[in-house]
């Protein structure tokens, strides 16, 4: 009886449900609107990038109203949908209108009204916005003049004068409503397009990994067996420790690996005799030279990588042999510089030796290994994530969630050692080199090189490296390299040849080999200098650039000719 | 409690400093300490996260260092403490010879950038006049340059 009941109640479901589509597509079918008329376009900027977020109205003749209004997407397209209620009567115009851009107001022509009222969709031609200088313009070129001076000058910690910058925009661009919309320049949420949050969460990561690594006494361990590999010869052991120092760089940050090596290395010149600054200066210009074969050894490296979507493997296969060479170059360099300070070690201590070898052992044994393991599946999921579309962000923080479930430390000790003035620095400044872009800075210098160069992809390279390079001995790298990745865009789209991103890693190779180039060009300098100081050999402005300038040199140099040999001799590009 | 406290942060010019100080713990037969200040001020323009390790890193290098100094002294046959604190050199300086009453605060003149590390005459003056009135050590300076 059940069942029967069960089985009639399922029958009259089956057929209420069929009845009810039924009814429901023959009530679609009835109501069918009429064909859209749609009007479609596009709008780019005089560098033929599209513009997006700007407010594109379809208006009748004699009329404020919009009949249709939207807005342009990423790729600059737009939709406009006419209304079936409106009928089209006389002339109809596209206006557009974008914050530091001219309006246009674009008349449609006769026949494309005709092809609207039959129904049809109109495409326009595309259209071309003019920049607008404006008073914006000059307060976020201002702003972002200031914010790298204070940096420079030290004048103000690196994260401040970034969020100083910033405020100063917000300020000036809320305050237009009031002032006039000429100080508009973006809102929040304008701003917050151009913080790019694959570089935060990939920094942010590898900080936490970072932190167990350089608890577990890995580097002391390393740097005494450099000692014990070099048998005491001190060309030889400063060729090691510049090995040691340059890999743990091209995985870690090149600051961390300072921070750490440079306190052991004072240690073993001491007790060989030699001056520490014989073997500190070529361990830190080593981590500025192999800090840059991969994704993850740089800020700079971080940063380009996201922008212009170069995958882990894209920075190892193109870079690691220009890497080599430089470093080849760095090392008999360094040789001849310290000739004198590594000649002899004259006063070998036997006590402070001993005192070396008992605190040369890993801390953290366990940890060691644990990290061994989780780095090795963090660098395996770098290389061939990319095949699964996953970014190296993910993996960062894939692995120090993993490394900190497995290892359990404080977990307080670990958020405290994310370096958040970092990472905040990182967010104002993508704000601030953001407000140039909007107003249009990054166009007008984009243009000013290309007109430079003239179409010529060697003088590009040449150009981009070695100013690059040359800048980066005087100002911050980091802010400097942001604000030039939307002008490499722009080159790599112009400059024949230079789609396969060429350009950007012309950009890594000048802006962190520059760093060798003064004691302010690279944090890792600055760690470095400070500790020596503190042991008693200070490294002076000049001194360093007596020393890190020719390596500059020789360095960018020879990476210089691995570009040219990797991407105009060896694939050169079509045509 | 009375003695010699050498504020020394190694390289060469901490050399004549040393010899000064032994010299004095040998003429007074006063116990002398080597005095290495871990001070970090320089992270503050660029990272504020690594303090932890790298602080332990610099204790390590002024133990090294005291090290040096110690053998130096017992190469005297004299018997020499190493001590290292963590802090403001000048505060941490004059901590050290209040804690241990001292009598003489030997001192080098380091050449540096660092301003907290170069003393001007005016500067020398008032640190010694401080250390004279809250520790009651006599401040005896020895190599360097005090001309800026």
């Amino acid at each position: 009886m059940n069942s029967r009941f069960l089985r009639a109640l399922l029958v009259l479901i089956v057929i209420g449900v069929s009845l009810a589509l039924v009814i429901t597509r023959a009530h679609a079918q009835v109501e069918t609107p009429e064909p859209e008329r749609v009007i479609i376009g596009q709008v780019i900027d005089q560098q033929g990038q599209p513009v997006e977020a700007a407010e594109v109205m379809l208006k009748a003749s004699g009329q404020t109203n919009p009949i249709a209004e939207a807005s342009t997407q990423p790729d600059g397209r737009y939709t406009l949908i006419l209304p079936s209620s409106n009928p089209i009567s006389g002339s109809l115009s596209v206006d557009i209108q974008r914050a530091h851009f001219k309006d246009v107001d674009l008349e449609l022509d006769a026949s494309a009204i005709k092809d609207l009222r039959l129904g049809e969709t109109v495409a326009m031609p595309v259209i071309t916005l003019n920049r607008q200088i404006n008073l914006a313009f000059w307060i976020a070129t201002l702003t972002f003049v200031i914010m790298l001076l204070l940096i420079a000058a030290d004048k103000l910690h690196n994260t401040l004068a970034a969020l100083v910058g910033a405020s100063i925009i917000f300020a000036f661009s809320y305050s237009s409503d009031l002032l006039g919309e000429g100080l508009f320049i973006f809102n929040f949420q304008g701003a917050l397009h151009y913080v790019d949050w694959n570089v935060i969460f990939l920094v942010m990561g590898m900080m936490i990994v970072i932190a167990v690594v350089e608890r577990t006494g890995i580097f002391q361990w390393l740097a005494f067996v450099a000692y014990q590999l070099s048998g005491g010869q001190a060309w030889l052991l400063v060729t090691i420790l510049m090995i040691i120092t340059g890999v743990a760089s091209a995985f870690l940050d090149n600051v961390t690996t300072m921070l750490l090596m440079t306190p052991i290395t004072v240690q073993i010149a001491l007790a060989l005799g030699i001056n520490p600054l014989a073997l500190l200066m070529p361990e830190v210009m080593a981590s500025n030279v192999i800090g840059i074969s991969t994704l993850i050894g740089t800020p700079t490296n971080i940063l380009i990588g996201s922008y212009a979507h170069i995958s882990f493997n894209g920075f190892l296969v193109n870079l690691t042999p220009g890497v080599i060479l430089a470093m080849l170059g760095l090392t008999i360099y360094s040789q001849f510089a310290y000739r004198r300070e590594l000649q002899v070690a004259s006063e070998v201590s036997p006590l402070l030796l001993e005192k070396l070898s008992e605190r040369a052992h890993i801390t953290e044994l366990d940890h060691l290994k644990k990290v061994g393991w989780v780095g090795a599946g963090m660098l395996i999921l770098f290389i061939f994530g990319e095949n699964v579309h996953l970014v190296p962000a993910v993996t960062a923080l894939m692995g120090a969630t993993v490394l900190l479930v497995w290892i359990k430390p404080d977990i307080e000790e670990m958020i405290e050692a994310v370096d958040w003035t970092t990472l905040v620095f990182f967010i104002a400044l993508f704000i601030v080199v953001g407000s140039i872009q909007e107003v249009g800075l990054i166009s007008m210098i984009a243009d000013l090189i290309a007109r430079l160069v003239g179409g010529s992809l060697l003088l590009t390279m040449l150009t981009v490296i070695w100013v690059s390079a040359i800048i980066s001995t005087v100002i911050a790298n980091i802010p400097f390299t942001a604000a030039m990745l939307p002008v490499i865009g722009y080159l790599s789209t112009i400059v024949p040849g230079a789609h396969s991103k060429v350009l950007f890693f012309c950009l890594a190779v000048g802006s962190a080999l520059g760093g060798n180039g003064s004691l302010i060009g690279a944090s890792a300098n600055m760690v470095t200098a400070g500790i020596s100081e503190r042991a008693g050999y200070p490294i002076s402005y000049m001194y360093f650039i007596k020393k890190g300038f020719p390596a500059l040199l020789i360095t960018v140099g020879l990476a210089t000719l691995w570009l040219i040999l990797r991407f105009l001799v060896l694939s050169p590009p079509p045509g | 409690m009375s003695g010699i406290v050498c504020a020394i942060r190694g390289g060469p010019d901490s050399r004549s400093t040393i010899d000064h100080a032994i010299s004095l713990a040998e003429e007074t037969g006063l116990p002398l300490y080597f005095l290495y200040v871990v001070n970090l001020d320089f992270l503050a323009h660029t990272t504020s996260s690594r303090v932890q390790a790298i602080s332990a890193e610099m204790h390590q290098m002024g133990e090294f260092i005291l090290l040096s100094a110690q053998s130096a002294a017992a190469a005297k046959k004299l018997a020499a403490q190493g001590i290292v604190r963590h802090g403001k050199v000048v505060d941490e300086i004059i901590n050290q010879c209040h804690e241990i009453k001292a009598d003489y605060l030997v001192l080098g003149l380091p050449q540096g950038r660092d301003p907290e590390n170069i003393f001007s005459k005016g500067q020398l003056q008032r640190f010694s006049e401080r250390i004279e009135r809250e520790a009651g050590a006599k401040v005896v300076l020895t190599g360097g340059i005090a001309d800026e």
